[in-house]
């Protein structure tokens, strides 16, 4: 019992490390049990809009101390993990990096952060990484085991000085036009990760080099490709459609840990 | 049962009426939006990981369906906004319908078999009036019959429990909130397998309740489910 205790324990980033951890995103609630981590940037009309809610306030309870997900053996990672979706995007800019070894791709962080910063492939490979290996599903109904490594994105926005007072979601930009929002929530989740290698190598083309985010807990379609940009906002309006991301504006749930 | 009129019996309380049909409507969405999302991944797997080009055990193409045909029908857009929904309608259904018969003593008489109903010899009588189609005399009629009693409990204890239980572990979420869940099913595909095994259990009980209720007399038994009130045939209850 006790033993089982301990691990949990291990396994979880209490509240309280949760907040020391985040001194860079001071201006942020990040207990579970704040309201605004409940709703999608949109609620949806009618019962629609209620059951959103439900399964994500209800999951967002569960998950309220920010547990970690289960990370599998090296042994279990998939052979032939699938390419869904695009996988080189059509995109002038995107092919010229592509073809200069993305030495010059370059991550913009902006909007609500203290100091706006341009991190190159290298730079982001500076900080501390994160490897994990964990099971990723897709919405259509497949899964499949890689190991990912990366830059918690939790260290990238403290690598710009941290976020604002305000900030509410982060929106990545994608080449190719996808675009996803995130919540603190996820923000601040220490398997949210920028990578840039899968299965001890540099991430392949079609599982979007040069970065992807990981967001563990999330459907497939959160975990965006071929990254962009991020930018900090108090609000996903003006984006897109402002119900939070790309797959959101088409009709899928923003939330999608169900 | 003191409610007896000459010829009509109190069958169904308006708290069962009610949640049948939510149950019924919910049943009905879920089981056309599962299908809408299953045809957009018409394959199934075993154990952990399963994607289009791993070994399955269950293809759709193999059944006449290609996988171009089936994505074409399907509509998981729709399915899974839908799929939510009602299972939230369902199982807040289901709960207020626990909630309020767990306190009922009616309720336990009305669905458990009593020790005689489980002889062997009622078992048989009961088996042999089924596969006669025959409707029972007037005073069965006030209660379930022990097959019934039966299936009603395997379906409201088992396999509905079953369906959310396998509907969780196939959720992100639940990567983080209880990976021993998915394990006890071992892994996510099994999951995902045997929620469509329990689906087809589940049609399968529908249909045979669809057919009894033909059998005993349609309208009776619809009416019944909505005013509460079962109409004993007459020769029956002059017999009686």
């Amino acid at each position: 019992m006790k033993k089982k205790e301990e691990k949990r324990k291990e396994a979880t980033l209490t509240r309280r490390k949760l907040l020391t951890r985040t001194g860079a995103l001071s201006g942020i609630l990040l207990t579970g049990c704040d309201t605004q981590f409940y709703r999608p940037p949109i609620i949806r009309d009618g019962l629609m809009g209620v059951a959103d809610i439900l399964t994500m306030a209800s999951q967002r309870l569960l998950l309220s101390e920010q547990q970690l997900v289960q990370e599998h053996s090296v042994s279990e990672i998939t052979k032939d993990f699938p390419v869904w979706n695009q996988s080189n995007p059509e995109d002038e800019e995107y092919q010229r990096l592509r073809a200069g070894g993305y030495r010059e791709w370059r991550l913009p962080v902006t909007g609500m952060v203290n100091q706006p910063v341009s991190l190159s492939l290298e730079e982001l490979k500076r900080i501390p990484r994160r490897t994990q290996t964990t099971m990723h599903i897709c919405e259509q109904g497949w899964s499949a085991i890689a190991q990912w490594t990366g830059a918690p994105l939790l260290s990238v926005l403290e690598a710009a000085g941290g976020v604002k007072n305000g900030a509410r979601y982060i929106v990545i930009d994608a080449y190719g036009g996808w675009y996803e929002g995130y919540d603190m929530f996820d923000v601040v989740h220490p398997q949210t990760i920028l990578a840039y290698g899968m299965n001890g190598k540099d991430l392949p083309l079609g599982n979007g080099a040069p970065v992807r985010l990981r967001v563990e807990r999330h459907c497939g379609y959160k975990q965006i490709k071929f990254i962009k940009s991020i930018q900090v906002v108090s609000s996903m309006e003006g984006f897109g459609r402002g119900t939070g991301g790309l797959n959101s504006d088409y009709g899928f749930h923003w939330y999608a840990g169900a | 049962m003191n409610k007896i009129s000459k010829n009509w019996i109190y069958r169904h309380s308006y708290n069962a009426r009610i949640c049948h049909w939510i149950t019924a409507v919910s049943f009905v969405y879920l089981l056309y939006s599962g299908i809408m999302i299953f045809l957009q991944f018409p394959e199934l797997y075993w154990g952990k990981v399963g994607f289009q080009g791993y070994p399955a055990i269950f293809r759709l193409s193999d059944w006449g369906l290609s996988w171009e045909e089936a994505d074409a029908l399907g509509d998981r857009r729709w399915g899974r906004n839908y799929h939510y929904l009602f299972a939230w309608v369902f199982v807040i259904n289901g709960i207020i319908y626990l909630g309020w018969n767990a306190w009922q003593k009616s309720f336990y008489r009305k669905i458990f078999p009593t020790r005689g109903e489980l002889s062997v010899s009622n078992f048989k009588a009961e088996f042999v009036r089924h596969l006669r189609f025959k409707a029972v005399d007037r005073k069965k009629a006030e209660h379930y019959n022990v097959l019934q009693k039966l299936s009603y409990l395997i379906v409201l204890f088992l396999l509905f429990p079953f369906m959310i239980i396998s509907g969780f572990a196939q959720m992100p979420a639940f990567t983080a909130i209880s990976p021993e869940l998915i394990d006890l099913f071992g892994g996510r595909q099994t999951a995902r397998t045997l929620h469509v095994v329990c689906t087809v259990l589940l049609t399968l009980f529908v249909i045979v309740h669809l057919v009894e209720v033909m059998v005993a007399g349609a309208v009776n038994q619809v009416r019944s489910m909505i005013i509460g009130k079962y109409e004993v045939p007459t020769e029956i209850s002059e017999e009686a």
